[in-house]
Protein backbone atom coordinates (compact mmCIF):
# COMPACT_ATOMS: atom_id res chain seq x y z
CA UNK A 1 0.00 0.00 0.00
CA UNK A 2 1.30 3.36 -0.68
CA UNK A 3 1.24 6.42 1.49
CA UNK A 4 -1.64 8.39 -0.92
CA UNK A 5 -3.64 5.14 -1.01
CA UNK A 6 -3.39 5.35 3.29
CA UNK A 7 -4.65 8.94 3.05
CA UNK A 8 -7.16 8.19 0.64
CA UNK A 9 -8.76 5.69 3.30
CA UNK A 10 -8.13 7.25 6.51
CA UNK A 11 -11.56 8.28 7.32
CA UNK A 12 -13.16 4.99 6.09
CA UNK A 13 -10.48 3.07 8.49
CA UNK A 14 -10.92 5.43 11.18
CA UNK A 15 -15.05 5.62 11.04
CA UNK A 16 -14.90 1.66 10.65
CA UNK A 17 -15.94 1.51 6.99
CA UNK A 18 -13.02 -1.06 5.87
CA UNK A 19 -13.42 -4.68 5.53
CA UNK A 20 -11.12 -7.53 7.77
CA UNK A 21 -8.58 -7.27 4.43
CA UNK A 22 -8.50 -3.66 4.25
CA UNK A 23 -8.17 -2.89 7.90
CA UNK A 24 -5.03 -5.30 8.21
CA UNK A 25 -3.35 -3.65 4.73
CA UNK A 26 -3.52 -0.76 6.39
CA UNK A 27 -2.55 -1.70 9.96
CA UNK A 28 0.83 -3.24 8.08
CA UNK A 29 1.40 0.18 6.54
CA UNK A 30 1.10 1.87 9.78
CA UNK A 31 3.60 -0.18 11.32
CA UNK A 32 5.99 0.26 8.14
CA UNK A 33 5.63 4.42 7.87
CA UNK A 34 6.33 6.36 10.53
CA UNK A 35 4.79 9.16 8.56
CA UNK A 36 1.38 7.66 8.13
CA UNK A 37 1.71 6.97 11.56
CA UNK A 38 2.21 10.56 12.19
CA UNK A 39 -0.51 11.61 10.02
CA UNK A 40 -3.42 9.35 11.71
CA UNK A 41 -2.26 10.73 15.62
CA UNK A 42 -2.42 14.08 14.18
CA UNK A 43 -5.87 13.24 12.60
CA UNK A 44 -7.28 11.89 15.59
CA UNK A 45 -6.01 14.75 17.44
CA UNK A 46 -7.99 17.01 15.19
CA UNK A 47 -11.47 14.42 15.28
CA UNK A 48 -11.00 15.02 19.38
CA UNK A 49 -10.64 18.84 19.21
CA UNK A 50 -13.27 19.15 16.73
CA UNK A 51 -15.48 16.78 18.78
CA UNK A 52 -15.37 19.65 21.61
CA UNK A 53 -15.96 21.96 19.73
CA UNK A 54 -18.34 24.80 21.31
CA UNK A 55 -22.10 25.51 20.42
CA UNK A 56 -23.36 28.52 20.97
CA UNK A 57 -26.76 29.88 21.87
CA UNK A 58 -27.98 32.96 19.79
CA UNK A 59 -28.68 35.88 21.74
CA UNK A 60 -31.41 37.34 22.37
CA UNK A 61 -31.30 40.07 20.63
CA UNK A 62 -30.67 37.84 17.49
CA UNK A 63 -33.88 35.69 18.25
CA UNK A 64 -35.85 39.12 18.40
CA UNK A 65 -34.96 40.10 15.22
CA UNK A 66 -35.46 36.68 13.56
CA UNK A 67 -38.90 36.44 15.00
CA UNK A 68 -39.39 39.85 13.42
CA UNK A 69 -38.78 39.01 9.71
CA UNK A 70 -42.33 38.19 8.94
CA UNK A 71 -43.12 41.84 10.05
CA UNK A 72 -40.20 43.38 7.53
CA UNK A 73 -40.75 40.75 5.07
CA UNK A 74 -44.26 41.76 4.33
CA UNK A 75 -43.09 45.71 3.62
CA UNK A 76 -40.09 45.35 2.39
CA UNK A 77 -41.41 42.05 0.20
CA UNK A 78 -44.04 43.80 -1.33
CA UNK A 79 -41.59 46.84 -2.44
CA UNK A 80 -39.22 44.28 -3.24
CA UNK A 81 -41.42 42.20 -5.68
CA UNK A 82 -42.45 45.39 -7.58
CA UNK A 83 -39.06 46.81 -8.01
CA UNK A 84 -37.85 43.08 -9.66
CA UNK A 85 -40.79 41.96 -11.63
CA UNK A 86 -39.44 40.83 -14.57
CA UNK A 87 -41.13 43.20 -16.66
CA UNK A 88 -39.43 45.97 -15.63
CA UNK A 89 -35.97 44.17 -16.79
CA UNK A 90 -36.30 45.81 -20.61
CA UNK A 91 -36.90 49.11 -18.98
CA UNK A 92 -33.76 48.85 -16.58
CA UNK A 93 -32.04 47.32 -19.90
CA UNK A 94 -33.21 50.86 -21.40
CA UNK A 95 -31.71 52.85 -18.46
CA UNK A 96 -28.35 51.79 -17.57
CA UNK A 97 -27.61 51.65 -21.97
CA UNK A 98 -28.53 55.68 -21.67
CA UNK A 99 -26.97 55.94 -18.54
CA UNK A 100 -23.32 54.54 -20.10
CA UNK A 101 -24.13 56.88 -22.76
CA UNK A 102 -24.50 59.85 -20.70
CA UNK A 103 -21.47 58.61 -18.88
CA UNK A 104 -19.36 59.12 -21.94
CA UNK A 105 -20.57 62.47 -22.69
CA UNK A 106 -20.18 64.19 -19.28
CA UNK A 107 -16.95 62.02 -17.35
CA UNK A 108 -14.95 62.37 -21.01
CA UNK A 109 -12.04 64.96 -21.19
CA UNK A 110 -13.51 66.64 -24.77
CA UNK A 111 -16.98 66.22 -23.02
CA UNK A 112 -17.56 69.85 -23.67
CA UNK A 113 -17.23 69.14 -27.87
CA UNK A 114 -18.84 66.21 -27.73
CA UNK A 115 -22.05 68.74 -25.70
CA UNK A 116 -21.34 70.79 -29.08
CA UNK A 117 -21.37 68.26 -31.24
CA UNK A 118 -24.36 66.76 -30.13
CA UNK A 119 -26.01 70.37 -29.85
CA UNK A 120 -25.44 70.81 -33.75
CA UNK A 121 -26.09 67.68 -34.88
CA UNK A 122 -29.89 68.35 -32.78
CA UNK A 123 -29.97 71.96 -33.91
CA UNK A 124 -29.41 70.43 -37.43
CA UNK A 125 -31.94 67.93 -36.92
CA UNK A 126 -34.44 70.94 -36.16
CA UNK A 127 -33.91 72.80 -39.43
CA UNK A 128 -34.15 69.56 -41.69
CA UNK A 129 -37.40 69.13 -40.43
CA UNK A 130 -38.18 72.67 -40.42
CA UNK A 131 -37.71 72.78 -43.89
CA UNK A 132 -39.37 69.63 -44.53
CA UNK A 133 -42.58 71.12 -42.97
CA UNK A 134 -42.18 74.27 -45.12
CA UNK A 135 -41.91 72.20 -48.21
CA UNK A 136 -44.64 70.11 -46.86
CA UNK A 137 -46.83 73.54 -46.32
CA UNK A 138 -45.75 74.61 -50.14
CA UNK A 139 -46.59 71.26 -51.71
CA UNK A 140 -50.02 71.44 -49.86
CA UNK A 141 -50.51 75.17 -51.35
CA UNK A 142 -49.89 73.53 -54.71
CA UNK A 143 -52.20 70.88 -55.03
CA UNK A 144 -54.72 73.45 -53.67
CA UNK A 145 -54.53 75.97 -56.33
CA UNK A 146 -53.96 72.90 -58.71
CA UNK A 147 -57.47 71.93 -57.57
CA UNK A 148 -58.95 75.07 -57.79
CA UNK A 149 -57.58 75.37 -61.70
CA UNK A 150 -59.40 71.97 -62.12
CA UNK A 151 -62.62 72.41 -60.63
CA UNK A 152 -62.83 75.91 -62.79
CA UNK A 153 -61.76 74.05 -65.53
CA UNK A 154 -64.62 71.62 -65.63
CA UNK A 155 -66.97 73.94 -64.75
CA UNK A 156 -65.72 76.28 -68.02
CA UNK A 157 -66.61 73.08 -69.75
CA UNK A 158 -69.55 71.62 -68.20
CA UNK A 159 -70.07 69.23 -70.79
CA UNK A 160 -73.49 67.83 -69.18
CA UNK A 161 -74.88 71.39 -70.09
CA UNK A 162 -73.94 71.14 -72.85
CA UNK A 163 -75.48 67.90 -73.99
CA UNK A 164 -78.81 69.17 -72.52
CA UNK A 165 -78.50 72.14 -75.23
CA UNK A 166 -77.88 69.59 -78.11
CA UNK A 167 -80.95 67.74 -77.06
CA UNK B 1 -43.26 17.95 15.62
CA UNK B 2 -43.99 17.93 11.50
CA UNK B 3 -41.77 20.51 10.29
CA UNK B 4 -44.10 20.76 6.96
CA UNK B 5 -47.08 21.60 9.02
CA UNK B 6 -44.84 24.20 10.83
CA UNK B 7 -44.36 25.25 7.02
CA UNK B 8 -47.28 25.06 6.04
CA UNK B 9 -48.67 27.06 8.99
CA UNK B 10 -46.03 30.36 8.14
CA UNK B 11 -46.92 30.15 4.18
CA UNK B 12 -50.69 30.69 5.72
CA UNK B 13 -49.71 33.02 7.95
CA UNK B 14 -50.77 31.43 11.43
CA UNK B 15 -49.37 33.14 14.54
CA UNK B 16 -46.45 31.45 16.43
CA UNK B 17 -45.42 29.51 13.55
CA UNK B 18 -42.53 31.25 12.46
CA UNK B 19 -41.27 31.73 15.83
CA UNK B 20 -41.28 27.60 16.07
CA UNK B 21 -39.42 27.30 13.13
CA UNK B 22 -36.91 29.80 14.74
CA UNK B 23 -36.44 27.92 17.61
CA UNK B 24 -36.04 25.25 15.96
CA UNK B 25 -33.32 26.12 13.47
CA UNK B 26 -31.82 29.41 15.20
CA UNK B 27 -29.44 27.69 16.90
CA UNK B 28 -28.27 25.09 13.97
CA UNK B 29 -27.82 27.92 11.50
CA UNK B 30 -26.16 30.18 13.48
CA UNK B 31 -23.74 28.12 15.19
CA UNK B 32 -22.87 26.67 10.96
CA UNK B 33 -22.52 30.36 10.14
CA UNK B 34 -20.15 31.02 13.19
CA UNK B 35 -17.72 27.77 12.67
CA UNK B 36 -17.57 28.83 8.71
CA UNK B 37 -17.18 32.27 9.52
CA UNK B 38 -15.09 32.39 12.56
CA UNK B 39 -16.97 36.04 13.82
CA UNK B 40 -19.68 36.24 16.43
CA UNK B 41 -20.84 39.26 14.25
CA UNK B 42 -20.73 37.63 11.29
CA UNK B 43 -22.60 35.06 12.49
CA UNK B 44 -25.88 37.05 13.65
CA UNK B 45 -25.96 39.09 10.36
CA UNK B 46 -25.61 36.28 8.05
CA UNK B 47 -27.99 34.16 10.03
CA UNK B 48 -30.35 37.04 9.70
CA UNK B 49 -29.84 37.01 6.13
CA UNK B 50 -30.51 33.33 5.74
CA UNK B 51 -33.42 33.44 7.65
CA UNK B 52 -34.76 36.24 5.76
CA UNK B 53 -33.93 34.52 2.05
CA UNK B 54 -36.05 31.41 3.81
CA UNK B 55 -39.10 33.41 4.65
CA UNK B 56 -38.87 34.49 1.17
CA UNK B 57 -38.36 31.51 -0.41
CA UNK B 58 -40.51 29.20 1.69
CA UNK B 59 -43.50 29.21 -1.44
CA UNK B 60 -41.00 27.84 -3.60
CA UNK B 61 -40.29 24.52 -1.08
CA UNK B 62 -41.26 21.29 -2.48
CA UNK B 63 -43.06 19.20 0.35
CA UNK B 64 -42.05 16.17 -1.04
CA UNK B 65 -38.54 16.88 -0.20
CA UNK B 66 -36.31 16.77 3.40
CA UNK B 67 -36.62 20.44 4.94
CA UNK B 68 -33.80 20.44 7.05
CA UNK B 69 -31.33 19.71 4.01
CA UNK B 70 -32.99 22.12 1.70
CA UNK B 71 -32.80 25.03 4.79
CA UNK B 72 -29.23 23.95 5.27
CA UNK B 73 -28.55 23.87 1.31
CA UNK B 74 -29.81 27.42 1.21
CA UNK B 75 -27.71 28.15 4.63
CA UNK B 76 -24.52 26.75 2.85
CA UNK B 77 -25.17 28.76 -0.68
CA UNK B 78 -25.42 31.68 1.31
CA UNK B 79 -22.39 31.36 3.45
CA UNK B 80 -20.40 30.33 0.87
CA UNK B 81 -21.29 33.03 -1.97
CA UNK B 82 -21.10 36.07 0.40
CA UNK B 83 -17.48 33.97 1.06
CA UNK B 84 -16.55 34.11 -1.92
CA UNK B 85 -18.22 37.74 -1.97
CA UNK B 86 -15.59 39.51 0.89
CA UNK B 87 -13.19 36.85 1.53
CA UNK B 88 -10.17 39.82 1.16
CA UNK B 89 -12.34 41.69 4.32
CA UNK B 90 -11.63 38.18 5.97
CA UNK B 91 -8.33 37.05 7.46
CA UNK B 92 -9.07 36.71 11.09
CA UNK B 93 -11.24 34.73 13.41
CA UNK B 94 -12.82 35.93 16.73
CA UNK B 95 -10.78 34.61 19.52
CA UNK B 96 -11.29 30.97 20.24
CA UNK B 97 -13.45 31.27 23.34
CA UNK B 98 -13.11 28.46 25.38
CA UNK B 99 -15.66 30.17 27.86
CA UNK B 100 -18.36 28.70 26.25
CA UNK B 101 -17.10 24.90 26.24
CA UNK B 102 -19.29 22.88 28.14
CA UNK B 103 -17.67 22.06 31.89
CA UNK B 104 -17.71 18.00 31.49
CA UNK B 105 -15.82 18.01 28.28
CA UNK B 106 -12.85 19.27 29.82
CA UNK B 107 -11.33 16.36 32.18
CA UNK B 108 -8.48 17.70 33.97
CA UNK B 109 -6.33 20.93 33.92
CA UNK B 110 -3.01 19.50 32.03
CA UNK B 111 -5.40 17.48 29.63
CA UNK B 112 -7.39 20.79 29.24
CA UNK B 113 -4.59 22.92 28.86
CA UNK B 114 -3.30 20.58 26.02
CA UNK B 115 -6.67 20.56 24.61
CA UNK B 116 -7.24 24.01 24.99
CA UNK B 117 -4.56 24.86 22.72
CA UNK B 118 -5.12 22.20 19.99
CA UNK B 119 -8.82 23.66 19.80
CA UNK B 120 -7.42 27.23 19.43
CA UNK B 121 -5.15 26.25 16.55
CA UNK B 122 -7.94 24.28 14.82
CA UNK B 123 -10.35 26.91 15.05
CA UNK B 124 -7.75 28.83 12.89
CA UNK B 125 -6.58 26.73 10.92
CA UNK B 126 -10.16 26.06 9.48
CA UNK B 127 -9.60 29.76 8.26
CA UNK B 128 -7.05 27.70 5.80
CA UNK B 129 -9.09 25.24 3.97
CA UNK B 130 -11.17 26.24 1.04
CA UNK B 131 -14.62 27.45 2.00
CA UNK B 132 -16.02 23.95 0.03
CA UNK B 133 -13.71 21.74 2.54
CA UNK B 134 -14.27 23.68 5.34
CA UNK B 135 -18.22 23.40 4.66
CA UNK B 136 -17.67 19.53 4.87
CA UNK B 137 -15.79 19.41 7.85
CA UNK B 138 -18.59 21.56 9.71
CA UNK B 139 -21.46 19.86 8.33
CA UNK B 140 -19.51 16.37 9.32
CA UNK B 141 -17.13 16.99 12.54
CA UNK B 142 -19.08 20.19 13.94
CA UNK B 143 -22.85 19.41 12.94
CA UNK B 144 -22.99 15.91 12.88
CA UNK B 145 -24.80 15.19 9.53
CA UNK B 146 -24.28 11.95 7.90
CA UNK B 147 -22.68 11.05 4.79
CA UNK B 148 -25.86 10.74 2.82
CA UNK B 149 -27.54 14.32 4.54
CA UNK B 150 -24.25 16.09 3.32
CA UNK B 151 -24.64 15.05 -0.52
CA UNK B 152 -28.03 16.07 -0.27
CA UNK B 153 -27.23 19.10 1.07
CA UNK B 154 -24.36 20.00 -0.92
CA UNK B 155 -25.70 18.26 -4.05
CA UNK B 156 -22.65 16.02 -4.66
CA UNK B 157 -22.34 12.14 -4.82
CA UNK B 158 -21.75 10.27 -2.10
CA UNK B 159 -18.50 9.01 -3.18
CA UNK B 160 -17.67 12.58 -3.53
CA UNK B 161 -18.52 13.84 -0.02
CA UNK B 162 -16.31 10.89 1.92
CA UNK B 163 -13.49 11.95 -0.14
CA UNK B 164 -14.20 15.93 0.34
CA UNK B 165 -14.33 15.11 3.92
CA UNK B 166 -11.25 12.71 4.42
CA UNK B 167 -9.02 15.22 2.18
CA UNK B 168 -10.69 18.05 4.82
CA UNK B 169 -9.29 16.56 7.27
CA UNK B 170 -6.06 15.51 6.04
CA UNK B 171 -5.55 19.34 5.21
CA UNK B 172 -6.71 20.22 8.54
CA UNK B 173 -4.41 17.72 10.07
CA UNK B 174 -1.68 19.30 8.10
CA UNK B 175 -2.54 22.57 9.48
CA UNK B 176 -2.29 21.49 12.95
CA UNK B 177 1.06 20.06 12.19
CA UNK B 178 2.68 22.92 10.71
CA UNK B 179 1.08 25.29 13.74
CA UNK B 180 2.83 22.80 15.86
CA UNK B 181 5.71 23.80 14.13
CA UNK B 182 5.97 27.28 14.48
CA UNK B 183 5.36 27.16 17.89
CA UNK B 184 7.78 24.68 19.70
Amino acid sequence: MTCERFEELLSAYLEGELSGEGRLEMDGHLAACSSCAELLSLFRETQGALAGFPELEPGPALMARLYAIPEKRSFFGTVSDFVLRPSLQPVYAAFTVLFIALSFVFFHPQGRSIQKAIDRQIHLGYNQVEKLYAKAGSVTDELGSLKNTVVDSIKTLNPIKGQEDKK
Amino acid sequence: MDLKAIVRECLEGRQGAWETLMNTYAKRVFNMAYQFSGSRQEAEDMTQEIFFKLYGSLAKFDFEKNFTAWLLTLAKNHLIDEYRRTKWERTQRDDFDERVLPQASIPGPEESLARKETRALIWEGLNRLSSEMRMAVILRDLQGRSYEEMAEILGLPLGTVKSRVNRARIALAEVLKEKKGELS
